[in-house]
């Protein structure tokens, strides 16, 4: 049975090794998950993010009125 | 029935659509649509509404991370609904194996056709850093409550 690995900034490193981590941020305009693999130093070796937006931007068209 | 001051739906679907223009300094050299850029800016900046256009000050660099940020594709056709115009990027906008140690916060899209790279809008998501990881950026419902850019 071959180990997992997975590509971190230490390089390919066996995942059974590493602690693994998920953050959630909830916000009325995006969700974002972060995945987190910290090393036995505690070394943060690999970290991603992913983002989904709820919402994008507006901007307010209006017509003047006479004066 | 009587007459009701707006602006007009439509007028907001033109807008998207670079249909019109009031003023003098805008040629444009191709009815194909421009392309757009989504770049990346450390959480120190001072991004905002007063954004006039892409800047290098305070993007972000780093290993995997292309200066001025990658192309936003296509988008999907401008169009109306519950009296706003609006459209969204057909994909989503990936960083794959990054590195970005100092912490950015923000989204910039801007019109890499134009000569000015004039900017769109600015999209902030919270402080982050990257390690040797993806930086994914899912794009919202194209719809008139939700769209990524919309008129009003």
């Amino acid at each position: 049975m071959e180990t997992p690995l997975i590509y971190t900034s230490k390089g390919n490193l066996p995942i059974e090794t590493l602690k693994v981590e998920a953050f959630w941020e909830n916000t009325d305009t995006y969700i974002k998950l972060i995945e987190r693999y910290t090393d036995p130093t505690g070394e943060i070796v690999r970290e991603s993010a992913h983002v989904f937006i709820k919402e994008g931007i507006a901007g307010l068209g209006e017509t003047g009125a006479f004066a | 029935m009587a007459n009701t001051q707006a602006m007009c739906t439509s007028f907001k679907q033109d807008i998207l659509n670079g249909l019109h223009a009031f003023g003098t300094s805008v040629v444009r050299g191709a009815t194909t649509a421009d392309t757009f850029f989504g770049a990346l800016y450390l959480a120190s900046g001072t991004l905002g509404a007063a954004t006039t256009a892409y800047s290098a000050t305070s993007e972000v660099s780093g290993t995997g991370y292309t200066a001025a940020g990658q192309t936003v594709g296509s988008w999907n056709a401008p169009t109306t609904g519950s009296a706003t115009g609006y459209t969204t990027p057909t994909a989503n906008l990936v960083w794959t194996t990054v590195t970005l140690a100092t912490a950015f916060d923000t989204l910039l899209i801007y019109n890499n056709t134009a000569a000015g790279k004039n900017a769109v809008g600015v999209f902030t998501f919270g402080s982050q850093t990257i390690t040797a990881g993806n930086l994914t950026l899912t794009m919202p419902t194209n719809a008139a409550g939700t769209a990524l850019v919309r008129i009003a």
